[in-house]
């Protein structure tokens, strides 16, 4: 599928479901639809596979720092040179996500690792094992959240004597 | 060695010593780095460099080997295995610092995984800096060490010390 | 180091082993008999934190920063970031800059399947493969030095264009370096293709199916090899690939031997793609300047490694630090489809099932965890398990 083709029907899945375009100069060949509730995830990524459009390429998550409060969680399609994000808005606290393994087998490793960095639950993700973490690190520290620094990660494991 | 008074001990004592030099056999571990150093330590292996030409050997278990050669900046994770496979090695061992990572964390210093060098985990022989440093630099580094077993310090314990040495190619 | 080293006391546990160290296993093998039931794999060893490090650098440290996430692949990596970087900044890098940049990004493909070529010959037992590879690689290794003064981490790229120029001496040797290397790749296509000891361990071994390798999502030449359109340079032609077009190389067997193939055959590709730069290379400036605090905004940054695709995410808030970058590496996809792979075949294949998706190859400490009937039966390492593999198929062919 080539790239416009691969935007103009994007857009046309996502008209159902309300969108904007989340950058503030958006590039040409992509295209962000910012989510307004979790559980348009799923529909949304099914139809893209119905329709064959791209493959799961990353899945990023951001701490929106201090101020906003929140994290986002961006879900990047990719076909030939497009790329669609899916993004979603959740709360520090009690952050939980559908897993998209059910219908992509490959988004196991992104989403182990969302859970481990971001402290973001997935409900349904059968493997929960840590992916890059040790295991001595406590359960609750979260590495890419912004309100800990690095050396308070490292502080937070207390290295075995021997 | 610690001076012994019986002949026989010190002539045993100076054929290991002979052994270790001209026959060392070498572990090769990386503990968490970019694989830089790793490659260039396996090129040394390869024509052009030959560490074989030394009698270097590089052997895959702890039990065999004389040199530990270490790269990376000590992962959490490895720093298990890392202190495994030192106790793992007999006495008198030697390990070899190979690149910045492994001196000292080098661009990686100050990161939550990362130990920051191989000396704060095991006790270091040798220091080879580079980023990574060429496979002539790392032979140059190998070849120093070997060559300082020949003129060891005693100290308490019985232990070998040997000063710490780095190289400069 | 300013501050004075004090010297350090280890305890040193005696005794081979110690209760309290844990063995970190690389992977979990479940057997039944032969054949591998289930096999699940441990990341982490090489984590070093970078995408939190590089929230509280500036840029050009972070540049400096990404490029050691893979001493094989350096260059690439920082050849995304800056793409990326640059066109949240507005600016237009010159002609000449992005030209270098593949052309050391191609010579780079070069050096990394060489590199696989002889990691790959030595997991199945051929050292002599291994050591002419390496030997013939070291003509690439003397290219980059003389071009930017280290072999490894060459560090051309900086923020809004390259470091060093190509001068009449280096294209010679460029040239020189490429029909020397031409002849011997033609070499090595018939060994793959033909030697009767190499197939036996490639040929019909690790099929993947197209429709698994995309559901897998695997990327790069394992998802080529398996009849997959994928690849950057073609699909979304970045710095001068679309003046210079790479032509895909594909393969439908989707086993071991066509990952083989896809490789040699790409570094034909990569030869001609270089000669043509060279050809027609344009003249100007090497850099152009940069502003220390980008604008604020997102990117999306795709380019083709030589391990597959490589995805950078780059989100930047006005000021000279950046706000996320995140570096999604392309053996993290194709290490799911390898661990789904391995199931239902026999334990000897799996050294080579493992290399032939190229990952991270030195973790050659890696420990190999066999559980028979939820038993743990051994622990190996990986050189036991590599030799077990060569054993089995002399066996085999004796």
């Amino acid at each position: 599928m080539k790239t416009a083709e691969a935007l103009s029907k994007a857009r046309q899945l996502v008209e159902e479901w309300e969108f904007k375009t989340k950058t503030d100069r958006p590039e040409p060949n992509r295209l962000d639809v910012a989510l307004t509730t979790v559980d348009d995830l799923i529909p949304i990524v099914v139809g893209l596979r119905v329709i064959r459009l791209g493959y799961l390429a990353a899945i990023t998550g951001v701490d929106l720092g201090p101020d906003e409060g929140d994290l986002e969680i961006l879900y990047h399609f990719c076909t030939a040179a497009a790329v669609i994000t899916l993004r979603i808005r959740v709360p520090r606290q009690d952050a939980t996500v559908p897993s998209l393994t059910e219908v992509i087998p490959s988004a196991e490793p992104f989403e182990r690792e969302l859970r481990e960095m971001f402290g973001v639950e997935v409900s349904g993700l059968r493997n929960k094992m840590r992916l890059y973490l040790p295991d001595d690190l406590p359960e609750d520290v979260f590495p890419m959240r912004k309100d800990v620094t690095d050396q308070e990660i490292s502080q937070s494991v207390t290295l075995q004597e021997i | 060695m610690e001076q012994r008074d019986n002949y026989f001990e010190n002539l045993l004592a100076g054929m290991k010593t002979w052994a270790r030099i001209n026959s060392p056999w070498v572990l090769h571990f990386n503990s968490g780095s970019c694989n830089g150093c790793d490659i260039e330590i396996l090129a040394t292996l390869t024509p052009r460099y030959d560490l074989e030409r030394f009698g270097v050997k590089l052997q895959a278990s702890p039990r065999h080997a004389d040199v530990l050669l270490c790269t990376g900046g000590v992962t959490r994770q490895a720093r298990d295995r890392l202190l495994r496979i030192y106790s793992q090695m007999h006495e008198p061992k030697f390990v070899v610092a190979i690149g910045a990572c492994a001196l000292t964390g080098g661009v990686f210093r100050g990161c939550y995984n990362i130990m920051g060098g191989i000396e704060e985990v095991i006790p270091v022989n040798a220091y080879i800096p580079g980023c990574p440093p060429r496979p002539e630099a790392i032979i140059d580094g190998v070849v120093k060490l070997l060559s300082s077993l020949q003129a060891p310090t005693v100290c308490d314990d019985n232990q070998v010390s040997i000063d710490a040495i780095g190289s400069e190619v | 180091m300013s501050e004075v080293v004090k010297k350090k006391s280890f305890t040193i546990p005696i005794g081979p082993q110690h209760p309290a160290l844990k063995e970190p296993e690389h992977f979990l093998i479940s057997v039944d008999g032969e054949i591998v039931t289930d096999a699940v794999v441990r990341l982490g060893y090489a984590h070093r934190g970078i995408e939190k490090a590089v929230e509280s650098r500036t840029w050009v440290q972070s540049l400096y920063m990404l490029e050691r996430i893979c001493g094989i692949c350096s260059h690439i990596h920082a050849m995304a970031f800056c793409l990326g970087v640059e066109q949240l900044a507005g600016v237009e890098v010159p002609p000449r800059a992005q030209a270098i940049r593949v052309i050391v990004a191609e010579i780079e493909r070069i050096h990394s399947h060489l590199l696989w070529l002889g990691v790959a010959a030595h997991e199945a037992g051929f050292d002599t493969l291994f050591m002419y590879s390496w030997r013939d690689r070291e003509k690439i290794m003397d290219l980059l030095e003389g071009f930017s003064g280290n072999r490894v981490n060459y560090s051309v790229n900086v923020l809004g264009g390259v470091k060093f120029n190509i001068d009449d001496a280096q294209e010679t040797a460029i040239r020189e370096a490429i029909s020397f290397l031409e002849e011997r790749t033609h070499h090595y296509l018939h060994i793959v293709t033909k030697d009767a000891m190499f197939l036996q361990r490639t040929r019909g071994i690790g099929v993947m199916t197209r429709s698994q390798a995309e559901v897998l999502g695997t990327v790069g030449p394992t998802a080529r090899a398996s009849n997959v359109y994928r690849d950057i340079r073609v699909e979304a032609p970045y710095a001068v690939y679309d003046k210079y077009p790479a032509r895909i190389v594909m393969d439908n067997r989707g086993d071991l031997e066509a990952r083989f193939f896809v490789r040699i055959t790409e570094l034909f590709e990569s030869y001609r793609l270089i000669l043509e730069i060279l050809e027609t290379l344009p003249d100007g400036d090497l850099t152009i300047r940069m502003p220390r605090r980008i604008k604020a905004g997102e990117t999306i940054s795709r380019v083709e490694a030589p391990r597959g695709e490589l995805f950078y995410f780059i989100k930047s808030n006005g000021s000279d630090t950046p706000e996320r970058i995140r570096a999604r590496t392309p053996t993290i996809c194709n290490m799911m489809s390898v661990v789904k792979l391995l199931v239902g075949h026999q334990l000897a294949d799996v050294p080579m099932i493992l290399v032939g998706i190229d990952p991270c190859f030195s973790c050659n400490d890696r420990m190999v965890v066999l559980n028979r009937d939820r038993k743990i039966e051994k622990l190996m390492t990986w050189e036991a398990l590599r030799q077990y593999g060569i054993d089995y198929y002399k066996r085999r062919s004796a």
